[in-house]
């Protein structure tokens, strides 16, 4: 049979007297109790004890030949391992004893001798409970600063797959907003090489063909050519003046298949003024000077397609590079706020283009210390959330303030409003109006906490036919900025 | 009199005349080219030409447009108009709605953008092929 009457350490104390009487008195009491005990007589065994055995508590006399219990306590605090120890003093009540000494050196405690075991013992489970608990607490911080580290990285994922499915209901558009201009090029970049390959061989013998008088003409009509823009006219606007055009050529009854001279000529950009040139069109030869004319003024509206639509491509690129970007820094990077309301405006103008009028008004503002990306996220949302509301059909106002110190970007739409029952509701997580599937109900709270991290607010006001969401943002510069 | 009219559908004027001069280029004279902005345009137009008894024959339209999109334009084309060729011009593939398209509006093809213009004349001959018979 085993006989455990032994029981379990309470805790390894460390006792420094140089009365051995002392030292056994003490002894007695603590193991008695289940304590272990290393009794020491100096504090030079002391100090050594330690470096090989940490204790959980010492108790410490004063007076002490060679080095006193304040001296001890100094060297014990002093170093980083074993300053967390509890040093509790004992004194003879004879004894010169300065308490405030003994609390400035570190000590927690004291005890007068003569001193009775209840006192010593309820002392010492206080002071090591003490320091269980302060050990404790120690541990617990780490866990909840690392609970913490991970809730932040958590959330920056969450708000990162909350831009990436924004994102994705955006690529479609984008795909679309990329290829037309590609389309466009591509079919002007084929125009122009047949031309060259083809017929601007056949220019030179075609202008001594003309007759004299018609060379200047002909050059006119080309220069004129050159200083519309036709991308400027819309499709009804030029059905229109191709009537008008086609009534004055029909009067001429030199001039055959009016009609057809007229849609070519509208398609040049020569919408009116066109007597000086009825020579040419009453030219035997009117449907080769006329097609020869058209091909070479096609040269230049080709390049200028191209010019415009590389422009554009690259614009949506832009803006989508921007957007898409995963910002790795936490540091925040001097942007222009403008600049990113921009951005996201060239991302939805394939759902503005028809029915929603676009107003803004911009305040000059300077570059501000920001996390672009994450703003450009805001933007995005209350854009989107706006043009929903008015089921993209209205007029969306944004409106930058420049307010010395706080800049107050203005976002109204004009929707029906939002519901009173709603209103305080709609910042939360997880809380959205749409059908299941359609959107998280993330947006305004990942808004909201953007916002925060920029030390901004935001706000809302809202009625029927006009809703506005207003954020702040300090104004924080770079030093070497006026 | 009238000539027959091609019709394009585009809310991209660039593309409208891009479009346009290709088909000049190729056709000439035989027919009328037309463009329009937006389907509820494009309807207008139709409808102006019936009036003046000028025959589409075909249509072509883009997709994405922000009204209307292409599918929708097309179908209704068909219910009305059924011996129009009609084909699709897209920069984004919605696989649904080209099967949409394909299925209640009949179109001769679909293409992408950028198109290649050998491909887009062999579309319009194929369906003006099936209009003869």
């Amino acid at each position: 049979m085993n006989d455990k009457t032994i029981p379990e350490s309470k805790g390894n104390i460390l006792i420094v007297d140089d009365m051995p009487a002392n030292l056994q008195i003490l002894n007695q009491i603590l193991t008695e109790q289940g304590y272990k005990v290393r009794p020491t007589v100096s504090g030079k065994m002391a100090l050594k004890s330690v470096q090989s055995v940490m204790p959980d508590l010492i108790l410490l006399d004063i007076q002490m030949p060679e080095m006193n219990g304040y001296e001890v306590c100094e060297k014990l605090k002093a170093d980083n391992k074993i300053a967390e120890i509890p040093v509790i003093f004992i004194s003879a009540l004879s004894d010169v004893f300065d308490k405030v000494k003994a609390f400035s050196v570190g000590g927690v405690d004291y005890i007068t001798k003569p001193f009775q075991a209840e006192e010593v013992l309820a002392r010492v489970k206080t002071h090591l409970k003490l320091s269980q608990l302060q050990q404790q607490l120690v541990v617990q911080n780490a866990e909840l600063q690392n609970t913490l580290e991970y809730l932040k990285v958590t959330q920056k994922e969450l708000i990162q797959s909350e831009k990436m499915a924004a994102l994705g209901q955006l690529v479609a558009g984008v795909a679309h907003e990329i290829n037309t201009p590609l389309g466009a090029i591509n079919s002007a970049v084929g125009s122009i090489n047949r031309f060259l390959d083809q017929d601007m061989l056949k220019f030179p013998v075609f202008f001594q063909s003309l007759p004299k008088e018609q060379q200047p003409i002909f050059l006119n009509l080309l220069q004129k050519t050159f200083t519309q823009n036709t991308l400027r006219s819309s499709a009804r606007e030029e059905r229109k003046l191709r009537r008008q055009l086609s009534r004055q050529l029909e009067a001429d009854n030199r001039i055959k298949d009016a009609e057809t001279v007229a849609s070519i000529l509208i398609e040049m950009g020569i919408y009116d003024d066109i007597e000086p040139f009825f020579p040419l069109l009453q030219n035997i030869d009117s449907e080769k000077i006329l097609k020869m004319a058209y091909q070479l003024s096609d040269l230049h509206r080709g390049a200028r397609t191209i010019d415009m639509a590389v422009q554009r491509a690259s614009k949506v690129v832009f803006a989508l590079k921007s957007f898409a970007r995963y910002d790795n820094t936490e540091e925040k990077v001097s942007a222009d706020i403008i600049d990113g309301i921009e951005t996201v405006l060239t991302l939805y103008s394939n759902q503005l283009k028809h029915h929603i009028e676009v107003i803004k008004y911009y305040d000059s503002l300077p570059r501000i210390l920001c996390y672009p990306d994450e703003l450009n996220q805001v933007w995005t949302n209350l854009i989107h959330n706006a043009l929903q509301a008015m089921d993209y059909n209205g007029t969306l106002t944004i409106d930058v303030k420049n307010q010395k110190n706080q800049v107050k970007v203005h976002i109204t739409d004009s929707g029906t409003g939002i519901p009173e029952d709603i209103k305080d509701k709609i910042f939360e997580p997880f809380f959205t109006t749409k059908r299941a599937g359609e959107g998280s109900g993330l947006g305004l709270d990942i808004v909201n906490k953007i916002i925060e991290k920029h030390e901004g607010k935001i706000s809302f006001d809202t009625q029927p036919g006009k809703t506005t969401f207003t954020v702040s943002l300090p104004i924080h510069q770079e030093f070497n900025q006026s | 009199m009238a000539k027959p009219v091609i019709l394009c559908v585009d809310d991209e004027k660039f593309i409208l005349e891009r479009l346009r001069r290709q088909l000049r280029d190729k056709f000439g004279k035989v027919y009328s080219y037309e463009v329009a902005e937006s389907a509820e345009e494009a309807m207008e137009v139709i409808e102006e030409l019936a009036e003046d008894n000028e025959n589409i024959l075909v249509i072509i339209s883009d997709w994405l447009m922000p009204d209307k999109k292409g599918d929708e334009f097309l179908m209704e084309v068909h219910e009305r108009y059924p011996n129009i060729v009609k084909i699709m011009l897209t920069g984004q593939a919605d696989d649904d709605a080209i099967e949409r398209a394909k299925k209640h509006a009949n179109i001769q093809g679909c293409l992408h953008k950028p198109w290649q213009e050998e491909e887009l004349f062999k579309v319009i001959e194929a369906g003006l092929e099936t209009l003869k018979t």
